[in-house]
């Protein structure tokens, strides 16, 4: 059987909404992934640099309060900036239907607005982790 | 979902059978199919329900309900610099709401300026950019503050700063501080749950929750010193009577500080109010909200011997709950909007914000917050809910269902009390292991189907490509425009005043929690002082780091 993906769950800037990503980050355990969890008010160097440390396979990104783009271009450039522009990044949270060929655009691999399924994105990490191990 | 044509119609044949499938409440309380007289054998008029404006209250805090005044019809509003939020609010004047409720951004709530290293990201983005007293100004600007009722929809140690700027501003018009009229939350204790609890630890938030109510206590009795924010627990998936159980123990928390301020309990109670959730199951949430009443009047009573009535009296604001909505066909949200508001009214509420349709995709645009504003409006003026006080009172279902909630309230508020009422329970832990608990129990339901969600697990279409009347955009280089004009302003102001100002701050903060920290506050505010520097010396007083982010060094006083 396939590795376990490993994936590193942030909130990125001062978003205090942490709920969500904390039950995204349960399910996605329940379903037996590996995943660190990094908390709220996490600057994009911390995350990148985690990112790299813990070797993971995808990086989340929850963000609610209208910080994705800004935030999503941050750790883009940082994990470019460090070699790590293989790990994928996606994101998640509340954010308008219009910035998500944006977000695509900037290199987010997959956009959950809230109410997406749980089987939806935990097939699409799966997916985006055996791609990364693909590659290596 | 299946066409009707590729299954030869099954697909029909269930929609025509299909039944109600949950019959628990949103909460999870069990329901019969009809309820009846027995159900509510052991009701006493008298002793349980009793006449709108008459002890126990379940049924309304005012005899004449609406008659006497329509609920305040507000909708939060911040974005942007202040300029962008005044605008916004004098075009909700012009669309006719009663009142005002202004939130602020990420930097706000956490204080720290918008030139802070970590703030330009978020400036204006979630809520108003307000740094000083210049910003104060620009918000209010041509806005008549001795004539308006305005919510400050904030929590934490920014709200003793916004009541020092709002009272230099007023002073500085010439209006006198007794003739203003408003709210602030001032629940500086759910922030420890609520995701920005280091910015404000706890006794330095009950402190300044403490000084607040007590300055306004003597200098603005026409404000109400603090909302319990129960909605914000709500949000987080509790059920109703967890809200109504956690929310009397944050305000009682809040009472027994006052009290050994040396406040009397009926100089306190009657300024106090609470921010309620109205969530979408429509008869759960009535109930919820009388039982409420009955058990606060009670608890006033009892156990704090209030005698003046008002003290008795919960009042309360509610939001619709804005967790209810999804960002998948956003239009629904609209419907869901106008039930939860129903349930507000037809509860008795004393003010509403009606979330905006576009609540789970972004700021509420003029259009949305306009149509938000709207179903209010069509409430109070057409459907003729607001006409007959408590008009679901004695409804054997809802009576029962009243009795039900303020039942299980009553056993989480007694188990809250021995682990130490809400400060201890927070303090050990175990406020939010039921919150992330709740969380995920409410999202297990929705991802399982047990709760429908229409448009979200159930009746699903494409994703959608944009939102039906826009989104609202930022304009580009907004962080960076607010983190140059307070750079300006640290230019431009009189630096010997502020230093002043600043150091007796310090002084005064220095001398014990119990002097009162607003006078200096009002000072340093008008000398133009930023709200990060004001209370960056107040928490330095208090042995916490000056920048709650941990970036910036204090400067010398």
């Amino acid at each position: 059987m396939a590795r376990q993906p490993k994936i590193l769950l942030a909130k990125v800037g001062l978003d205090g909404h942490d709920r969500g990503v904390k039950v995204v980050a349960q399910w996605l355990r329940n379903a037996g992934m590996e995943v660190v969890y990094l908390g709220i008010h996490q600057a994009s160097e911390a995350i990148v640099e985690t990112a790299i440390q813990e070797d993971v396979d995808v990086v989340g990104l929850s963000s609610l309060a209208g910080g994705h783009l800004v935030y999503a271009q941050q750790v883009l450039t940082l994990l470019s900036e460090r070699g790590a522009k293989h790990i994928p990044v996606v994101l998640g949270g509340t954010l308008p239907f219009e910035d998500i060929p944006r977000l695509e655009a900037l290199g987010i691999r997959a956009i959950f607005p809230a109410g997406t399924p749980a089987a939806e994105f935990q097939e699409k990490i799966r997916e985006l982790a055996a791609g990364r191990e693909g590659r290596l | 979902m299946a066409s009707n044509q590729s299954n030869g119609g099954d697909e029909l044949l269930k929609a025509y059978f299909q039944k109600l499938e949950r019959p628990s409440t949103w909460s999870g309380l069990p329901t019969k199919p009809v309820y009846s007289p027995a159900d509510v054998s052991g009701l006493d008029y008298g002793r349980d329900l009793n006449d709108p404006g008459e002890f126990p209250y379940a049924r309304g805090v005012h005899a004449d309900m609406y008659r006497g005044r329509l609920w305040t019809r507000r909708e939060v509003c911040g974005f942007g610099s202040a300029r962008d939020t005044n605008q916004r609010l004098r075009f909700q004047i012009a669309q006719g709401v009663s009142g005002l409720s202004v939130i602020n951004d990420n930097n706000g709530s956490l204080t720290i300026d918008a030139d802070h290293p970590m703030a330009v990201a978020e400036g204006g983005v979630q809520g108003v950019s307000v740094s000083s007293l210049r910003d104060m100004e620009d918000l209010f600007a041509e806005i008549p503050i001795d004539k308006v009722s305005v919510a400050f929809d904030i929590s934490g140690l920014d709200c003793i700063a916004w009541m020092a700027m709002y009272a230099a501003m007023a002073e500085n018009r010439g209006v006198d501080l007794a003739a203003l009229r408003g709210t602030v939350q001032n629940d500086t204790l759910h922030f420890q749950f609520c995701g920005y609890g280091n910015s404000c630890p706890v006794d330095l938030g009950l402190k300044s929750s403490v000084d607040i109510i007590e300055f306004c206590t003597r200098r603005m009795p026409r404000w109400y010193t603090g909302n319990a924010n129960l909605y914000d627990m709500r949000e987080n998936g509790l059920t109703a009577p967890q809200e109504v159980a956690f929310g009397l123990s944050l305000a009682i928390a809040y009472i027994q500080k006052a009290l050994e301020r040396g406040l009397d309990v009926d100089e306190v109670a009657p300024r106090r109010a609470f921010y309620c959730s109205c969530h979408i199951d429509l008869f759960e949430e009535v109930a919820k909200l009388r039982a409420a009443r009955r058990m606060w009047a009670r608890l006033m009573r009892d156990r704090f011997g209030a005698k003046d009535p008002r003290s008795l009296q919960f009042r309360f604001g509610v939001h619709t709950a804005g967790v209810s909505l999804y960002p998948q066909q956003p239009l629904n949200n609209a419907i869901r909007v106008a039930y939860e508001a129903l349930a507000a009214v037809l509860a008795g509420a004393q003010s509403i914000h009606c979330c905006s349709y576009d609540e789970p995709i972004g700021l509420p645009t003029e259009t949305s917050q306009t149509l938000a504003l709207r179903t209010q409006q069509i409430l109070a003026y057409e459907t003729g809910a607001a006409r007959v006080a408590d008009p679901l009172g004695g409804s054997w279902y809802v009576e029962s269902l009243t009795n039900q909630i303020e039942e299980k309230a009553l056993q989480i508020m007694d188990e809250i009390e021995q682990r130490g009422g809400m400060v201890g329970a927070i303090e050990s832990g175990w406020i939010l292991n039921e919150i992330e608990s709740a969380a995920l129990r409410r999202q297990t339901e929705i991802e399982t189907g047990e709760k429908v969600v229409v448009g979200a697990n159930a009746f699903r279409t494409e994703r959608e490509t944009s939102t039906p009347g826009g989104i609202h955009e930022a304009p580009a280089g907004q962080g960076e425009a607010l983190a140059a004009a307070v750079r300006e302003l640290r230019r431009s102001r009189d630096n010997r005043r502020v230093a002043e100002a600043l150091r007796d701050l310090h002084a005064q903060a220095l001398s014990g929690e119990r002097v009162n920290l607003v006078p200096s506050l009002i000072e340093a505010a008008r000398s133009y002082a930023t709200v990060g520097e004001m209370m960056g010396t107040v928490r330095i007083a208090y042995g916490q780091p000056y920048d709650p982010m941990g970036v910036l060094a204090a400067p010398r006083l």
